[in-house]
């Protein structure tokens, strides 16, 4: 009976001579159940892209004015909180952050699901797919899309070879030869590929940033800048920075809690919240100096007084108020602090605030940009996504849970899974 | 992309703009063809072993890579970086007059052993405690007679259907003759030189400290979390454990103890 | 570009329209959509969603009353013309012979950049794939290919008029050529002066002189210039003031 019982716990033989012997993994029937809701909004997802590529983007709820809408916001929301991919990478490949080892898979997984499911979000948003090659032939090199374009394509090739040598060391097919000898010559090149990520990652979130700030006929969003870079150039590489390595927390955490398992020590992720207070500190301070050169004087040029942007409700200066105070400063103190980052609940709670903050800013400067009139006789307009748009995008989050999920119980993500387990087995004999 | 089609024309943004994106790609791509050039020319067994088990040590935890001189009490939490093969350890000659030479079985981590026989050549088999872990009744995979083993490779294959373990060569050399679970070997293998390097396995006194340890980490595995070791005085294990404590997860430990990944 | 038109001095094509006059009939809006092609609005397009390269926005002044129709365009930036500078594959083009912002409907992938780039609102997206009902087809302008679903398109001073004419010309066996864009043609007050800003002569360099542009400090330099003698048209246009409360709508 007992026999049973612990079998039935357990993945089918078939299904577990791909898990790693030391990798304790739910049943194959209960792992499936997990997948099933996610692979019910994938394929929803899926249909809504569809019904968008052959109808046509009338399908969503964007118009000539919100010629960006929800899909916009959140491929940037996702890409700066995917930073945390090449991020992690440069610590411990360039920077030799040893203790990073222990996050590395995920947050190579993370950054990959999240630039990949960027890319095929954008693939349905722009209204002529197939001439995506175009950019690339016929390239203005003046524009900021063009450089997001062949930075975003260039380190999507990047997180994929990345992301290889993790499938590959796979229990089962590193029995092939020529994967497993394939893996570790990988492993070795790796700080080529993590420092042409950096490189690819520092022009990419900037220009992202550098899409908005560029925008001379938008005085919400436009900035002064060095060079050809407006500031927002600077403000978003250094906020995707700053959120990368708690979001690559914030994962592992959610991980930790749905499996209900140890993966990675707390002094790692000592490490990780301790450099985002840091970066998010910096970033505060910078984007405070920017918003105040903003509101005195870029726009004032423009002929638009600050009071103008947030006269328009819902957007008040509530909204100025919440992105640096209480999600950039609040989280900042609270991940630099030694004595609140040590508590498990104060730290996760730094690193939910600070990840809020950077998806609120942007959140502003797609949303808000758009909704504000530039003309004096425009009007201020709101915009809701359809639920084409919403599918589309929750079909995204769905492909990445599975793809984590498949990672998570075939390939071997967290190098101290097996010493935690070992521990946390010792230390329930003992009591 | 190319100058006068299409009313394209080269800036000098362009050009730079371009040779950069380029010169990342080929990067890229360079990174990966040497990686894949690389792979080619490693593709011999010899050397396929020999990462297989690099690999594989490098995802060993710190506690199953004690140095062999943390055993003996030499020095102590020390762990092993080179994949238990001290001639690469750089701290061997400070060691090496501490303890003299091993003599009789000599014992791999994974739990297979090696005798030296008169002949010049070497009787492998498997400890007593991996018999157990194994249990009576399996089916054993052994390689043919003129099989070429590295060290750490593969040896031989035993188990049950469903869950069939690899075990380690201890020593590097060819398979003359296949032996069985009755005669208390598996394998007779002659190394190219008589006198092979023996120095990562354990023998003496380090063995003996390291066996022990591992019936205490069979114990820990083996009891369900909460309880107490079920051999804590010392008592004698029975002879076909996955028979006796059929509910454990014998996958995993079998992984942990032969060093399977 | 062949080699002959490069002889040709360039042109700064420019508009002065007059707010005084117009009197938002309309007909510069639908000669703009017929000279275009632009179809037929889809029954589903609301005026967020439809085309009107060329759209009259009605205004009112709380404080003296006043209303005034403001016919709104591309306005043909030749600062930095924003939309070009954002295009990612040059499907914007500023042609150096005209200074007219061309937009290439043919390259253009559809990822409306340039549209958050204009102050203006000139620029549309094709929501819907183009459809005239069944005979309409035989009264489009050949000289204006329609635009796929998917692309953007706006106004381009009817480059369309503009390349016959040129042609015209050309049999005839001369380079110099003039020609008026349909909305110039349809306002039946003469609201709308159009011509070459190069030419110090011209009506529209004249007229010019004593106008104003909407959005001037974004510094994008707009070719369309605008007249009104009433003060508060004046304000509006520079945005020196509180912005007008919700009043009117587009078109």
């Amino acid at each position: 009976m007992a026999d049973m019982v612990s079998t039935l716990n357990r993945p089918a033989v078939a299904d577990r001579e791909w898990i790693a012997r030391a990798q304790d993994r739910c049943s194959t029937s209960r792992f499936l159940l997990w997948l099933t809701p996610w692979t019910l909004l994938l394929a929803a997802g899926l249909y809504a892209a569809y019904l968008c590529l052959r109808y046509g983007l009338h399908q969503t709820n964007m118009d000539n004015r919100f010629v960006f809408g929800l899909w916009i916001f959140l491929d940037l929301a996702i890409i700066a909180l995917g930073a945390g991919a090449f991020f992690t990478g440069f610590l411990l490949y360039i920077l030799r952050w040893k203790e990073l080892k222990a996050v590395i898979a995920t947050a190579v997984i993370v950054g990959f699901v999240c630039y990949s499911g960027a890319v095929l979000v954008l693939m349905v948003d722009v209204g002529q797919p197939v001439r995506a090659w175009f950019t690339f032939w016929h390239p203005n090199t003046h524009s900021m899309l063009t450089e997001v374009t062949f930075c975003i394509s260039a380190y999507l090739v990047v997180l994929s070879i990345e992301y290889l040598p993790i499938l590959l060391k796979n229990r089962k097919l590193r029995k092939v030869p020529s994967f497993l000898v394939f893996e570790f010559e990988m492993h070795k090149l790796m700080p080529v590929l993590a420092g042409v990520g950096a490189f690819l990652s520092f022009f990419h979130q900037g220009s992202l940033g550098g899409l908005f700030g560029v925008l001379r006929g938008q005085p919400f969003a436009f900035r002064e800048g060095f060079g050809i870079w407006p500031t927002t150039f600077f403000l978003f590489i250094l906020s995707a920075m700053a959120v990368g390595p708690v979001f690559v927390m914030l994962v592992t955490r959610l991980v930790e809690a749905v499996t209900s398992k140890r993966l990675v020590r707390p002094q790692v992720y000592q490490v990780l919240a301790r450099t985002s207070g840091l970066l998010l500190t910096f970033y505060v301070l910078l984007k405070t100096i920017d918003t105040l050169v903003w509101l005195n004087s870029t726009s004032r040029q423009a002929g638009y007084r600050p009071w103008e942007y947030y006269a328009w409700e819902p957007f008040g200066t509530w909204i100025l108020f919440a992105e640096i105070v209480l999600l950039g400063l609040l989280p900042a103190l609270i991940l630099l602090s030694p004595k609140w980052r040590a508590r498990p609940g104060w730290m996760l709670a730094g690193a939910l605030l600070a990840c809020a903050g950077v998806v609120l800013n942007r959140f502003v400067l797609t949303i808000q940009t758009l909704a504000l009139p530039t003309l004096p006789f425009e009007q201020f307009l709101t915009y809701m996504p359809n639920w084409q748009e919403t599918a589309t995008f929750l079909g995204v989050i769905a492909y990445g849970v599975i793809v984590y999920s498949l990672s998570y119980r075939y390939l071997s993500l967290f190098p101290q899974e097996k010493e935690l387990a070992r521990e946390g087995k010792e230390a329930s004999h003992v009591s | 992309m190319f100058p006068n089609v299409d009313g394209f024309h080269w800036t000098f943004g362009h050009i730079l703009f371009l040779s950069i994106f380029f010169a990342v790609l080929l990067t890229v791509g360079f990174t990966a063809a040497t990686a894949l050039a690389r792979m080619m020319r490693n593709l011999r067994p010899k050397k396929v072993a020999e990462i297989r088990w690099h690999t594989e040590f490098e995802d060993l935890p710190a506690s199953d890579r004690q140095c062999r001189h943390a055993l003996t009490g030499a020095a102590p939490g020390r762990v092993c970086e080179n994949g238990f093969e001290c001639r690469h350890c750089a701290d061997y000659p400070k060691f090496s007059g501490t303890a003299p030479e091993p003599q009789g079985r000599l014992y791999h981590r994974g739990h297979t052993w090696v005798e030296r026989q008169p002949d010049g050549t070497f009787l492998v088999g498997l400890d007593e405690l991996g018999e157990k872990l194994i249990g009576a009744g399996a089916q054993v995979e052994l390689p043919a007679p003129g099989t070429r083993l590295a060290s750490h490779d593969v040896a031989w294959r035993m188990g049950k259907p469903g869950n069939t373990v690899r075990l380690l060569a201890p020593v590097e050399g060819e398979v003359v003759e296949t032996g069985s679970r009755e005669k208390g070997w598996y394998l007779r293998v002659k190394p190219e030189s008589p006198w092979p390097d023996l120095r990562h396995l354990l023998g003496g006194a380090a063995a003996a400290v390291w066996l022990d340890r591992e019936m205490e980490r069979v114990q820990a595995l083996l009891a369900p979390a909460g309880m107490q070791p079920t051999l804590a005085d010392g008592g004698v294990l029975v002879d076909d454990l996955p028979k006796a404590q059929p509910e454990a997860d014998w996958h995993a430990i079998h992984g942990a103890m032969f060093l399977e990944p | 570009m062949n080699a002959e038109t490069v002889e040709r001095a360039p042109r700064r094509y420019g508009m002065v329209i007059d707010l005084d006059r117009c009197s938002g009939c309309g007909a510069c809006m639908v000669a703009c959509s017929a000279e275009n092609n632009v179809p037929p609005a889809h029954p589903q397009a609301t005026e967020r969603t439809g085309i009107t390269l060329l759209r009259v926005v009605q205004v009112k002044d709380a404080a003296s009353r006043g209303v005034a129709f403001i016919p709104m365009m591309c306005q043909q930036c030749g600062d930095d013309t924003p939309c070009m500078t954002v295009c990612p594959q040059q499907a914007v083009e500023v042609d150096k012979l005209t200074g007219v912002v061309e937009q290439m409907p043919q390259r253009c992938l559809g990822c409306r950049y340039c549209m958050t780039a204009c102050p203006f609102q000139a620029r549309f997206f094709n929501w819907w794939d183009p459809e005239w009902p069944a005979g309409m087809e035989t009264t489009l302008n050949p000289g204006a290919a329609p635009r796929m679903r998917g692309v953007v398109e706006k106004c381009d001073f009817c480059q369309s008029r503009m390349h016959a004419a040129e042609d015209k010309a050309a049999m005839e066996g001369s380079r110099e050529f003039e020609y008026t864009p349909a909305c110039v043609e349809a306002c039946p007050t003469r609201a709308i002066v159009f011509g070459d800003l190069n030419d110090p002569e011209s009506d529209v360099s004249r007229q010019a002189r004593n106008s104003f542009r909407f959005l001037e400090r974004l510094g994008t330099g707009p070719k369309v210039y605008y007249r009104s003698r009433r003060p508060w048209l004046r304000t509006l246009a520079s945005r020196v003031g509180a912005p007008p409360k919700k009043e009117n709508g587009n078109g």
